[in-house]
């Protein structure tokens, strides 16, 4: 549960697979993204540990979305971030691995600080 | 589906197909929770229904734990003055939150057994909800089941060994 209830937390494989966003204002999914850090924020204080990491991480995503829609992108990040969508199911049930793939990403965003 | 198999093959649901679900599901949806046990009976349940996207955008604006787009919510709630008028004290304190996960637990199941993706979440904010949905004071949602049809097969489960969960005639013994 979320968390989901079920003994099976949390392991979605993208971060959302909304396909009505593109209908969406960018005000609304300001409005939405807002009240997802806040509830997650309220929520995380009864939560797992383990659900912290994997709400900052959506928090991230979710961040990301708004900036490329209102046309802010980096070309680097992609890369640096597939093993971290790849393992976002992982943050729950395997929170070692999970830090695994961020620390990969992170060394990913080292190397595009260093090159930049 | 066989009850046993709807055990054995359910998972968590957290992409779904933009379908609307089918009257049977509907009707499932209600079976379960008019045919679901209750201590003394009590049905201090309510399942509130919910297919209008609007509304279903509302709630998980408020719901970090729901993943993806469902096709209906249902949103379990629980009735603590009904739970103290049939069940007493320990019906308020505890009952009626094991009478919503047994409902819940039906829901579940039925739903799967007609082929419905679904996914219990218990992470949002109650208080939102709550005005969300027109709750009264007593009435308080418990617990969010996404369903709809899967847009890709589930994770599989990892389960604890059976003797960690299971013992026969006393604690611990296999």
């Amino acid at each position: 549960m979320s968390g989901t209830v079920s003994g099976d937390r949390e392991q979605m494989e993208s971060v959302d697979c909304d396909t009505s966003r593109q209908e969406d204002s960018v005000q609304e999914r300001l409005l939405d993204f807002t009240a997802f850090c806040l509830t997650a924020a309220h929520g995380l204080a009864r939560e797992p540990a383990s659900y912290g990491p994997m709400r900052l991480v959506d928090a991230m995503f979710r961040a990301l979305e708004l900036f490329k829609e209102v046309g802010v992108e980096h070309p680097g990040l992609e890369h640096a971030l597939e093993v971290v969508r790849r393992s976002r199911w992982q943050a729950t049930e395997d929170p070692d691995g999970f830090a695994k793939a961020l620390d990969q990403a992170i060394h990913r965003l080292v190397d595009l600080t260093l090159r930049s | 589906m066989d009850v046993l198999e709807a055990i054995r093959t359910r998972r968590s649901t957290r992409a779904f197909r933009a379908e609307p679900l089918s009257d049977d599901v509907i009707r499932a949806v209600e079976d379960a929770v008019l045919h679901s046990p209750s201590g003394s009976n009590a049905q201090d349940f309510h399942a509130i229904l919910v297919r209008d996207q609007q509304q279903i955008r509302r709630i998980r604006r408020f719901a970090p734990g729901l993943a993806g787009t469902p096709a209906a919510l249902v949103v379990m709630c629980s009735n603590r003055v009904e739970a103290r008028r049939r069940g007493g004290r320990d019906g308020e304190a505890a009952l009626r939150l094991i009478n919503t996960g047994i409902a819940t637990a039906y829901i579940l199941l039925a739903t799967h057994g007609l082929g419905v993706g679904n996914c219990p979440v218990r992470s949002f904010h109650r208080g939102a909800v709550k005005r969300l949905l027109g709750l009264p004071p007593e009435v308080d949602p418990e617990l969010l089941i996404a369903l709809g049809y899967p847009a890709a097969p589930p994770r599989s489960k990892k389960s604890k060994p059976v003797t960690e969960v299971v013992s026969y005639e006393r604690y611990g013994q296999r």
